[in-house]
């Protein structure tokens, strides 16, 4: 068969126009290696991280004991066959207010994977968590000190039960700044001079089929510790947040980058159809020409399609390349500033492949033919006269004569073109939505955090925590004792201090089951500012924002693992944006939660209390522990809001870039024509590109209110509901400004380019082609 | 007879703006002929053919060429009957601007299972030289001549001609005139021709004078003469 000869033009005609197929060329690879990179890193990394359960041995559960278990009650817990494994360790203060787990080397369970250099063999050597070694700038040489020691960093390592590096399971969020873990000899171990903290991890002889089963698996497991070891912590695998939090939140962007990938490919499918509709525009009268001789609709479409398919395929192919190499580290490095991942294979992503090869390909193939098809169903003959559009002609919007001819030239210029500045308001937009999220994330965290250091209830809250042993239902003269025990130990003679209750619940019927800690607070507390009488409902304005409550709705929460619903009518909101808390008067809580008349959890303090046992403080709540999440996230968020304010820089360009190149190059006759008639090359920029500059300010002052909508209502409802607690997306002024100046700086720049291209229209265009 | 044109009718627009710019054109051209359609500006001759062509469509009548008729083709057997049997010469020579001369002519010969010898037509045409430039390269009568090339090379049945010499000056349209008169002689195509050049009538068979969309006349030329000889 032979093969058509205007398939010699193609090349020919992507290099002519080398500047548009380059930009959306790049684009292209870009999106499609960013899309690729992250689908493959993710894919890659997630079954990494599942494989990780079998490969380094990772524990069903962990409980932490007061004591060291003695060899015989060993035996007796083993008896379920279920075994248990020490993993002690020791939270150790080393430089820079950091806090150091140092544990030996494990060698059954929960193995380390060793990521660089090489695990400590002699004393004084230690191999530290990779990723707090980079969020603190640690490398393989370095030392780290504690009180009394100092230590050569030797490896760097994960830790298959660190993946997310909590310190306290009861934390909301990891810290993967201020707190690491690292593995030492058992000699290192031993001559650090403080109690270890007798934790073990236990496996199951087989790993429980379901998640009920699990539960049930633990629960049971649960009593027979109880019954033979007095514990202060018990932690099933499924809630153990360092080990589970990782796997849970991994791939949760996915919704995200979906949406940014098929929202791009559209708007880049049109930009192509655009371009794609202007080719044909100038090339009409050839197309005329060869209809006329004979060549089928088919045949020009097919023609016409090749550029825009093959740079299309080119860029799949390419961003995959990249993608599945460069791009997929940039990814997996995003990751590993947050988490603690162990080695894993890169692996090929079928998903990710269809969607970052065929789906490009099919939507630009389907958009450019259907744009072709209905282009070239003109008759040849209109193509030879250039009358190319398919409605009979409309009449001309009439324009008021009173206005400038100049201001009625750039009206029709724009009205000529608003299919272009269609595609570019859809374009400018979803650049202004990525741009406000990329300068308003790290704003909104930077605010988040002085907000909760100016809105702190007291300096510290300390929230008591009852010993899990006391929870055992035998034992019984053991937990009296316990509990009395605890009774004395929790109170204080701190000057200041006021006791509160607390007690968490979960909401019942939110759109996220989140959980909601309820205060009951004296009346006369000094720390809440607020006198709460008994039956009062006061929620945070967190908690009221976050569940668009207001003064007589009816919150509803429930307590975990249980049944009973509460309902609270809400009397009052209390100014605390940092938690989604609900203030309750104290006698009214301990009642309605049947936690007994003189109960109370914890205190306000604005001093330090130190005559309470640390065993007995589950958290403490202050400008630190309630800044962690935010720090994390300014660690997680850090490069990509970089990245993505890049990225949005280079939307805005190209966008302009093109449809202005279309504009000016189907004008290009009419300013020949202009240029023939005496109109300076100033005058002529007046026209054309002044028409663009108007449209497009008109078009980024729109986007802003848009922008501000579409992120308001993407935090509100996508964040907030996967988030804990309530993180309000704050956007100061001078932000508008800068996205101005982003988009006007790029427009600047695309205009240079069009009025270089402007002073090189030739005067003798106006004369070719002319019936 | 080869080409029959029977009653042709062709109007533009509707109710008051209805201009009839065809009434009830009949013609018949035998093969081989060259007919040259003379007339002035909106006698409708540009019109007719068009309709000859199958890129227009006649509201009332039938052009019927070689038995076929081209009233019962829909659109897709419009564009296979062009392929095979018409080639196209207009005014602007509408070359594809980034194809080489040869590569344009064979934009022509790909449409044809039989065309003739590439080679040979570059060397009938006289663009030997010039075969390797694009269009851009080229003066207008090169142009003319690659665009000629390129409707010939597929040996069709009727070469269309419309206005093929209207942008070129005196010589350069006797050089395109002598070409297409070398075409018709040398492979025999039928050659309607649409000009407002009367000098031009000289050279062919058949002569029709078109005014306000009726054939004024028809004549036929007993001793034609050469186109090197023509003048005006």
């Amino acid at each position: 068969m032979v093969r058509s000869p205007l398939r010699k033009r193609v090349f020919r005609e992507i290099k002519d126009d080398l500047g548009k197929y380059l930009t959306i060329f790049i684009l292209l690879v870009a999106m499609i290696g960013l899309a690729s990179g992250y689908f493959v890193a993710i894919g890659s990394m997630i079954k990494g991280y599942d494989e990780s359960f079998q490969l380094y041995n990772i524990e069903n559960g962990n409980f932490t004991t007061r004591y060291e278990i003695r060899r015989v009650q060993k035996k007796e817990i083993e008896k379920t066959g279920n075994t248990i494994y020490p993993i002690f360790y020791k939270d150790i203060n080393i430089d820079n207010n950091r806090t150091m787990r140092f544990m030996p080397n494990r060698t059954e369970v929960n193995l380390a994977c060793l990521m660089d250099g090489q695990l400590p063999t002699q004393i004084g050597e230690i191999a530290i968590d990779q990723t707090f070694a980079n969020n603190n700038g640690y490398v393989i040489g370095d030392e780290i000190h504690t009180e009394d020691n100092t230590y050569q960093i030797v490896g760097m390592v994960s830790l298959s039960d660190y993946s997310a590096l909590f310190s306290n399971n009861k934390d909301s969020m990891f810290d993967a700044i201020l707190f690491g873990v690292g593995v030492v000899t058992e000699e290192s171990f031993e001559q650090e001079k403080i109690t270890p903290t007798y934790r073990y991890a236990w496996k199951y002889p087989s790993d429980p089929k379901t998640e009920k089963d699990e539960k049930e698996m633990a629960e049971d497991f649960a009593k027979v510790i109880r019954e033979n070891v007095v514990i202060d912590d018990f932690t099933p695998r499924y809630l153990n947040q360092a080990i589970m939090f990782a796997g849970d939140d991994m791939g949760r962007d996915s919704a995200m980058i979906h949406l940014f990938l098929y929202i791009m490919l559209l708007i880049m499918a049109f930009v192509f159809a655009l371009t794609t509709s202007d080719t044909i525009f100038r090339e009409a009268s050839v197309i005329g020409t060869l209809r006329a001789s004979g060549y089928t609709k088919m045949e020009l479409v097919t023609h016409y399609l090749t550029a825009p398919f093959l740079v299309t395929i080119i860029a799949c192919v390419v961003g995959n390349v990249l993608g599945y190499t460069w791009l997929k580290n940039v990814m997996i490095n995003l990751y590993y500033t947050s988490y603690s991942l162990p080695h894993y294979p890169t692996l090929f992503n079928t998903q990710a492949f269809l969607e970052t090869t065929l789906s490009p390909i099919i939507i630009m193939f389907v958009i450019s033919f259907i744009v072709l098809i209905r282009r070239l169903s003109i008759s040849p003959l209109k193509f030879l006269r250039r009358d190319l559009s398919k409605k009979k002609q409309r009449k001309s919007l009439k324009l008021s004569h009173r206005l400038r001819f100049f201001t009625r030239y750039r009206l029709r210029v724009i009205l000529q073109n608003i299919p272009n500045y269609i595609v570019l308001l859809v374009g400018l937009l979803l650049a202004n939505i990525l741009l406000m999220f990329g300068l308003g994330m790290p704003e909104t965290i930077n605010h988040y955090q002085e907000t909760i250091r100016e809105d702190l209830l007291a300096e510290k809250q300390y929230i008591l925590t009852v010993p899990a042993s006391i929870e055992a239902d035998s034992h019984a003269l053991d937990n009296l004792v316990t509990m009395m025990a605890f009774e004395n130990a929790v109170q204080t003679k701190t000057e200041g201090a006021e006791a509160f209750s607390a007690y968490s619940v979960e909401t019942y019927n939110a759109v996220r089951q989140e959980d909601v800690l309820v205060y009951g607070i004296k009346k006369d507390s000094q720390y809440i500012k607020q006198a709460i009488d008994y039956g009062e409902v006061y929620v945070s304005t967190a908690c009221a924002k976050k569940f668009k409550a207001k003064v007589g709705d009816v919150i509803q929460v429930k307590e975990h693992y249980e049944n009973k619903i509460y309902d609270f009518t809400i009397t009052g909101i209390y100014p605390y944006d940092s938690a989604v808390t609900i203030f309750l008067n104290q006698r009214y809580m301990n009642e309605v939660f049947d936690l007994g008349e003189e109960y109370f959890s914890g205190y306000f303090s604005n001093t330090e209390i130190k005559d309470i046992d640390e065993k007995y403080i589950g958290s403490v709540i202050d400008a630190e522990s309630l800044t962690k999440v935010s720090r994390q996230l300014n660690i997680s968020f850090g490069g990509f809001m970089e990245a993505l304010r890049i990225a949005t820089f280079v939307i805005f360009f190209v966008l302009m870039y093109l449809l202005t190149k279309i504009i000016i190059e189907k004008n290009a006759q009419s300013i020949s024509m202009t240029k023939i008639l005496g109109y300076s090359n100033k005058e002529i920029q007046k026209l054309y590109i002044r028409a663009t500059t108007i449209v497009v300010v008109v078009e980024m002052l729109l986007c802003m209110p848009i922008s501000t909508f579409i992120n308001q209502w993407m935090f509100d409802s996508y964040l907030s509901e996967r988030m804990t607690g309530y993180l309000p997306f704050y956007l100061p002024p001078w932000i508008y400004f800068r996205m101005m100046a982003m988009g006007l700086i790029a427009y600047a720049i695309v205009s240079i380019f069009e009025i270089i291209k402007i002073y090189h229209i030739p005067k003798t265009d106006a004369l070719k082609n002319v019936e | 007879m080869f080409l029959e044109i029977k009653n042709i009718r062709k109007s533009f627009g509707v109710g008051d703006s209805k201009v009839e710019v065809l009434k009830g054109i009949d013609l018949g051209i035998e093969q081989g002929e060259f007919c040259v359609l003379l007339g002035p500006s909106g006698s409708g001759k540009s019109t007719l053919l068009n309709i000859i062509g199958g890129i227009d469509h006649a509201d009332e009548g039938e052009i019927i060429i070689g038995q076929e008729k081209m009233s019962d083709m829909n659109e897709k057997k419009l564009t296979l009957y062009r392929r095979k049997h018409l080639g196209y010469i207009f005014q602007m020579y509408n070359l594809i601007p980034n194809l080489t001369v040869r590569e344009n002519i064979e934009v022509g010969a790909y449409l044809s299972d039989k065309p003739l010898d590439l080679d040979e037509i570059i060397k009938v045409l006289g663009l030997e030289e010039h075969q390797d430039k694009l269009p851009n390269q080229l003066s207008g009568g090169q142009q003319q001549r690659t665009s000629i090339g390129r409707a010939i090379i597929k040996n069709p049945d009727i070469l269309l001609c419309d206005e093929p010499t209207g942008a070129l000056d005196y010589k350069t349209s006797k050089e395109i005139l002598k070409l297409i008169e070398t075409v018709n002689q040398k492979y025999g195509n039928t050659v309607v021709m649409v000009t407002h050049n009367t000098a031009i009538k000289d050279m062919a068979d058949v002569v029709v004078r078109l005014r306000d969309g009726v054939i004024r006349d028809i004549t036929r030329n007993e001793v034609k003469v050469k186109a090197e000889d023509l003048e005006w």
